[in-house]
């Protein structure tokens, strides 16, 4: 039903989608996830040619939207939108707001336009709204009235730009409510949203839009029981996460250690935690300095630590491109007074507190993920 | 880090507080050596408001153990709390040195 080939979108200089590739089949439930900014309604939006896309195809049943030969209105009569903003007239009534189009656009009789707009009305239990206007309504009534305006039409594709988020929370369910009723129905919905239950609960297959395009998509069980990527796994865990960057050999320790109890005091991560990932963040880089390194070389060390808001659990990511080297293989600490051979007492600290510790080399970089 | 001393008739007792880390343990290390070098041989290490110590703090002990070992002097710790306390353990720490819950007994103790 919907084929996007290599779709490129630009604003000015900034790319916001590249070389996005989908088949959407009829009778599909799509949802869209993702951080803000990742051009998920920009893609709703190139969908049905309300932003023009600079690069790829984008076929609705076999028609190209962007060939000049083709009647964009055509296409949108089989394409309901749904807004964040709801986007009704508030000049005209609930019924004018629906009938409208199925008036004006496809030329239906008006008796039998608010007929069919009553039937909808009563669907989603707003018929004693059908005189009122907008500015009478609360945010949910609005959007089941958007809802029914965009249905009205009998489309076969029903877009929804994030359907529920202008609206209070306690009105997002009943919003909700008409959206899960239209997919039992058998449309075939895209619905971008930050409604992560309802994702799962309704969708066929979620697509999380990251990097300009889709970074992972997969059943709903795929994307939130056991997402594969980095960026999907750090969304769905709703992982805060702290980077830092040591380029020198005389590093500010101090400055790092600020800044990790500022990002550890904002997430009220425990103290015994926040002390224990100071601990093998200063050992992992006193090592890897002195050991990865030469003196005259400068040092790069990329240090993510995740903290996941679910699990409450600390995670250290740290990547440098100095020696393969992994402390961890073969330790050799033993306190027996004051000559203890301290040269691994660091590494052997780092292993005591870590929960688990995974060490890899590829592509020329050492990666090591510790688990606090 | 803060330290600070106090002259006791067996011991001098060092107050330490904040962090020892690769940054300040050589301070703690000069001051134990500065004192040894005007003649102080047992020392009481008050930790109980240290809130840090990493490998680097560690070695600064030992190293100031292994000085004054050579002098026939004594390096007692007393107060360890939390983390400082669990380092000491995991490191095998505890039982390198002796330890007291206060000043007293580490006084006591030397």
């Amino acid at each position: 039903m919907i084929k996007v080939r290599n779709l490129s979108k630009r604003f000015g200089d900034s790319e916001v989608l590249r070389d996005v590739n989908i088949d959407i089949n009829k009778g599909e439930c799509i949802a869209i996830i993702g951080p803000s900014g990742a051009g998920k309604s920009v893609f709703l939006y190139c969908l049905n040619a309300l932003q023009p896309h600079n690069g790829g195809n984008i076929l609705i049943n076999g028609t190209d939207i962007a060939d000049k030969k083709t009647d964009i209105n055509k296409v949108r009569e089989k394409m309901g939108m749904v807004y964040q903003n709801f986007n009704l007239f508030s000049h005209l009534n609930v019924l004018e707001n629906i009938i409208l189009a199925l008036v004006n656009v496809k030329k239906m009789p008006r008796a039998a336009a608010i007929e069919k707009a009553d039937k909808l009305l009563e669907m989603v239990s707003l018929i004693d709204k059908r005189e009122s206007y907008p500015d009478e309504l609360s945010g949910g009534q609005k959007q089941r009235i958007a809802i029914v305006r965009a249905i009205a039409m009998d489309p076969e594709i029903v877009l929804l730009d994030e359907p529920t988020s202008a609206l209070d929370p306690t009105m997002v369910g009943e919003v909700l409510a008409v959206i899960r009723d239209l997919a039992k129905q058998g449309f075939t919905m895209i619905i971008v949203t930050h409604e992560m239950n309802f994702a799962r609960e309704i969708a066929h297959r979620v697509l999380f839009m990251d990097e300009q395009g889709i970074y992972e998509s997969g059943t709903p069980d795929e994307i939130f029981a056991s997402p594969k990527k980095p960026r999907t796994i750090a969304f769905i865990k709703k992982l805060k996460t702290f980077n830092y960057n040591v380029k020198s050999f005389n590093f500010d320790l101090i400055a790092m250690c600020a800044r990790l109890e500022l990002f550890c005091d904002k997430y009220n991560i425990e103290r015994k935690t926040v002390n224990d990932t100071n601990l093998a963040l200063e050992e992992m880089i006193t090592y890897i300095l002195h050991h990865c390194y030469k003196r005259l070389q400068t040092p790069n060390i990329d240090i993510i630590v995740e903290y996941g808001d679910i699990d409450k659990k600390i995670a250290i990511e740290i990547v440098h491109n100095g020696k393969p080297v992994n402390p961890f293989e073969n330790i050799v600490f033993m306190a027996d007074g004051e000559g203890s051979d301290t040269e691994d007492l660091g590494i052997f600290m780092v292993k005591k507190v870590a929960s688990d510790i995974n060490y890899k080399n590829e592509d020329g970089l050492s990666k090591f993920r510790i688990k606090i | 880090m803060n330290i600070s001393t106090k002259k006791e008739s067996t011991a001098l007792v060092v107050t330490v507080s904040g962090r020892m880390d690769a940054v300040t343990a050589p301070e703690f290390e000069k001051s134990i050596s500065d004192f040894i070098t005007q003649g102080e041989k047992a020392f009481v290490v008050n930790l109980s408001g240290l809130e840090y110590i990493s490998s680097a703090g560690l070695r600064s002990i030992l190293a100031c153990a292994k000085r004054l070992k050579e002098q026939s002097g004594k390096l007692i710790f007393s107060g360890l709390q939390g983390h400082v306390k669990e380092v000491f353990s995991i490191s095998g720490f505890n039982g390198i040195f002796k330890i007291y819950e206060s000043d007293a007994e580490g006084l006591k103790g030397v």
